[in-house]
């Protein structure tokens, strides 16, 4: 009875073994491929949904199946399902890889799924590199060789390093507590938190998470990693794979969260940067995949907020803002896949005309990024409330103050994104998008989601609420 | 405060009117454009009936808030749906209606476009609505933004002269101000202890310590001061006036500048009583050099939307005026001259409209002697200019009037200044009605048809508006002292 916890890692273990004799046969039809992944990535949020009351301890207490796994689990099911679902054109991955691709992607899930269950130093640091690693390889699938290439090595060195700093910081923290699983640490690092080691220990082992939610300083690939993979991908790192690493570093940071506001400070300092670093930056893309890069990389330091309350209410706000984002960030990609075509990335001014070529895109568009602003009545808004309240409630008045002057910056390039889609006009005559009626319904349900939940939040927040408790 | 629940929402009844309005408009498809003017015209209209039949029918003797309707929305944040209106919501509310309705007739010759125009308009005027009758600061700011953002498409698409400037400046002020607002909104939730966002529960004296008001006053202040044009920080609004397309000029400056004013009145001052008071002398100098600023470089304009946008800085200065008065007469006038200010600039952006579209020009040298070949339409517009002037019997008088009595009591010299100003201003009102309207007729503008009476409709509505509330303001007065004594008489 068990294993029956271990169910949704072990439904897409099984999905990727389909993948792995389907990549073995000799290319097929690629719609073949396409709906295999759509009903596997459907069926995997219904596997998802049903165990997301169990409760558990797995592998001699190195993997925690909890609400706030389960929650997790499902946001990510359900975040692969939306991506598979924009897979229809993969204009940007060489035909015969197809099969390789949602390969990578239900391993990329697998490997996050265990990554927001593992409460073992080493287990979560090869759950950390099993999804990275998926995801390297994705992004060296896009076929135009140049602007691929630069963003696979960019990608992978920073990776490295990355996991470089957290392997180390690992060591270290070890060396200095001899404690490995999250449960001992939360008992033994609050008496020693002064320590110089144990701080330094702690901050290099959650470099790895910050590479992964691109938290300044280790956004330096996110903007090449979004111009440069196939536009799928690139949805993918955007919301699915955020949402995992925001899971984990939570999860980090609720363990070293006792005795000390050593980290909470350097953490305050990490989120004010990220969000100026990456609004500034966006001001000036003309690019939309770069510019929705440095959004991630501001959104990363408003997640930030949340998670350095150190409290439950703020961990519930980071949870539904994770959410929030994963929602958001997808319609934009929606969008953005449908306009481009080709897999190529998409230019701001290539959206000239789009509320004339499909209202309902330009509309979703425009919802999206008003919600990234956090402009009610979206999601975005109500996310950034809770994260806000939260952050209140902790005394942080600066440093929502600062936040909401983020805001307004980044609103300034949203709003030009919006003019793009709204004002400007093609040099050319350009032919109405042909957007099939199963995408028009996502769009549709995206839209009324995010609107929605934005409104009427309580359910969700109730849920974030529940899901926070077990990690404190 | 007493409060009596409503036998059946009304006010929830506009709201899902505009957003029923809204979305029949979005599955109406795009060509069949009179059908889309039909029924904004008719969902429009209902709002003002709606908001009409709550202006009667508030029990004034009563007082307090009625029409109430309360629910539960997040509980654990302690968020209701809380709608209700008093003394100080219902002229708001009328006002909304009024020009919401005369703002879609004014833009029936419409034909870019006309599906998006009408089903933004739509958005920003639930939004405007919504702001007017919610108690609960979760809606309030919900409302507030939603009243905003539509602003940028609507100028930036329909509108005239640098108006991609103008509406990226205008939104960008505006939601400025919102992050000043939101910081204010949770600090004193957080404050609080309460754990709501219930206004009246908020209200309670005491709550917050005089340093706490003191500080969140000023945060709401400057927040809702952007949107209600006060110095220094008005400079969105010409440019913002002048780039909007006719319809959107009349709800932006008939009734969006109001939400400003109305944000400082229902929560600044409402939530931080003392920390009003402790501003008051503020406030009075910023609103004092707004009016004497705004007159003065109102003087100079050739355009006349510009001339407008200048007068409305300085009208909205005589608002701001008013509420540092912290006398009920000021209060009194304050409101009076929030309303009567929006239905006369909707009257001026409106006649101007018409001008306009007519003679694709704006600028007042190369109008001149418009009289003579439109004496209906140039009708409306002086009669505006004389309103703005503060003639007699015309609505925005006893506004003036009010606000300048108790001013005189409470700050002479800045009240001096502020009448001064008003003279200016009237120079300069009647220097452009006469170059503009008067003179030699200009043969180029001789084939141009004057309004007729079918167009003029919304035109003649504000105007009986005006004469309504300028021979018998005491329908307004009335209304309002239900709130305003008890409020200054509850003060700390």
């Amino acid at each position: 009875m068990q294993w029956l916890l271990f169910g949704p890692e072990l439904y897409f273990f099984l999905a990727v073994v389909v993948f792995t004799i389907m990549a073995m046969r000799p290319a097929s039809d690629s719609r073949h491929e396409y709906f295999t992944a759509l009903v596997l990535a459907a069926l995997g949020m219904v596997v998802c949904l049903a165990g997301v009351r169990s409760d558990g301890v797995l592998f001699s207490g190195t993997y925690r199946v909890d609400l706030y796994s389960q929650v997790f689990k499902t946001m990510l099911s359900m975040g692969l399902f939306l991506v598979v679902c924009i897979c229809t054109n993969l204009g940007g991955v060489n035909r015969k890889f197809h099969s390789e691709f949602y390969l990578l992607l239900f391993t990329s899930t697998l490997a996050m799924m265990m990554l927001v269950s593992a409460v073992h130093l080493l287990t979560i640091y090869v759950a950390l590199e099993l999804s990275s690693y998926s995801l390297y390889i994705l992004v060296a699938l896009q076929r135009r060789q140049e602007t691929g290439l630069e963003a696979t090595l960019k990608y992978f060195l920073v990776g490295v390093c990355a996991s470089a700093a957290m392997l180390f910081g690992l060591a270290v923290l070890y060396g200095s507590v001899k404690a490995v699983y999250l449960s001992e640490l939360v008992q033994v690092l609050p008496t020693v938190i002064d320590r110089p080691l144990v701080v330094i220990g702690l901050l290099l082992s959650l470099g790895g998470f910050f590479f992964k939610l691109a938290v300044f300083p280790f956004h330096f690939w996110a903007p090449d990693v979004y111009q440069g993979a196939p536009n799928q991908v690139a949805a993918f790192i955007a919301s699915a794979s955020k949402v995992a690493a925001v899971a984990i570093l939570m999860r980090f940071v609720a363990v070293g969260s006792g005795g000390s506001t050593y980290l909470a400070q350097v953490l305050v300092v990490l989120a004010i940067v990220s969000m100026t670093v990456g609004n500034l930056a966006a001001v000036a893309q003309k690019d939309f995949n770069r510019l929705m890069a440095y959004s991630s990389i501001a959104h990363a330091g408003y997640v930030l907020i949340g998670i350095l309350c150190m409290d439950a209410a703020g961990y519930a706000a980071t949870i539904f803002y994770a959410l929030s984002l994963m929602l958001m960030k997808f319609t934009c990609f929606l969008v953005l896949v449908m306009v481009a075509g080709n897999g190529g990335s998409l230019q701001i001014d290539q959206l000239a005309g789009l509320h004339r070529r499909s209202p309902l895109l330009a509309m979703a568009l425009m919802l999206a990024l008003f919600g990234l602003a956090g402009i009610p009545p979206t999601i975005g808004f109500t996310g950034k409330l809770l994260v806000f309240i939260a952050a209140m409630q902790q005394g942080y008045f600066t440093l929502v103050l600062i936040a909401m002057i983020n805001v307004v910056i980044s609103l300034y390039y949203y709003m030009l994104v919006i003019k793009a889609a709204y004002l400007l006009e093609p040099p050319n005559d350009l032919p109405a998008l042909s957007v099939s009626p199963p995408v028009k319904l996502l769009t549709g349900t995206l839209v009324t989601a995010m609107v929605v939940i934005g409104v009427f939040p309580t359910y969700v927040i109730e849920l974030a609420r529940a899901a926070a408790r077990f990690i404190i | 405060m007493p409060t009596a629940y409503a036998d059946f929402p009304y006010l929830t009844a506009i709201l899902l009117n505009c957003v029923i309005g809204l979305l029949v408009i979005l599955f109406i498809p795009g060509a069949r454009q009179t059908a889309i003017k039909w029924v904004s015209a008719v969902c429009s209209g209902i709002a003002l009936i709606l908001s009409t039949y709550l202006f009667f029918a508030y029990d004034k003797s009563l007082g307090g808030l009625q029409f109430a309707e309360k629910l539960s929305w997040v509980p654990s944040l302690g968020i209701t749906y809380f709608n209700a209106a008093d003394g100080f919501s219902l002229p708001m509310l009328l006002l909304t209606g009024i020009v919401f309705f005369t703002a879609v007739l004014t833009m029936w010759e419409l034909e870019y476009r006309v599906k998006e125009f009408f089903a933004l308009t739509f958005l920003l005027v639930s939004g405007v609505f919504g702001l007017f009758m919610s108690f609960d600061l979760f809606f309030i700011f919900i409302w507030y933004d939603v009243s905003l953002f539509p602003m940028y498409l609507l100028i930036a698409v329909w509108g005239s002269t640098r108006k991609e400037y103008g509406a990226m400046k205008l939104t960008l002020y505006l939601l400025a101000g919102s992050a000043l607002i939101l910081p204010g909104m949770i600090y004193l939730t957080v404050q609080s202890g309460l754990n709501t966002f219930n206004l009246v529960t908020l209200m309670q004296p005491g709550l917050f310590t005089p340093f706490q008001q003191k500080f969140a006053f000023l945060l709401f202040y400057i927040g809702f001061g952007i949107l209600a044009g006060v110095w220094p920080f008005h400079t969105w609004s010409p440019v913002g006036h002048v780039a909007a397309p006719t319809g959107v000029s009349m709800i932006h400056a008939g009734v969006l500048m109001k939400i400003g004013a109305f944000g400082i009145l229902r929560i600044g001052m409402f939530l931080c009583p003392q920390g009003w008071q402790y501003w008051a002398q503020l406030m009075a100098l910023l609103a004092a050099v707004g009016i004497v600023y705004g007159a003065l470089v109102g003087l100079k304009q050739t355009d006349l939307k510009f001339v407008i946008g200048y007068s409305s800085v300085s009208h909205m200065g005589i608002v701001g005026l008013g509420l540092a008065t912290v006398t009920v007469d000021g209060l009194n006038g304050a409101v009076f001259q929030m309303f009567a200010h929006g239905i006369m600039t909707a009257l001026l952006f409106s006649s101007v409209g018409y001008i306009y579209d007519r003679t694709h020009t704006r600028m007042i040298g190369e109008l001149g002697g418009l009289s003579r070949i439109m004496p209906v339409a140039s009708g409306y517009f002086i009669i505006a200019a004389l309103t703005g002037i503060g003639v007699p019997f015309l609505a925005s008088f006893w506004g003036e009037l009010l606000v300048f009595i108790s001013s005189f009591r409470v700050y002479p010299v800045r009240g001096a200044m502020a009448v001064a100003a008003l003279v200016i201003s009237a120079l300069f009102m009647l220097r452009v009605v006469q170059k503009a309207f008067y003179g030699p007729r200009n043969e180029k503008f001789a084939q141009l048809s004057d309004i007729t009476l079918v167009l003029g409709i919304p035109r003649i509505i504000l105007v009986a508006v005006i004469v309504i509330f300028g021979i018998y303001p005491s329908l307004m007065f009335d209304m309002i002292d239900t709130a305003s004594i008890p409020f200054v008489n509850g003060l700390p």
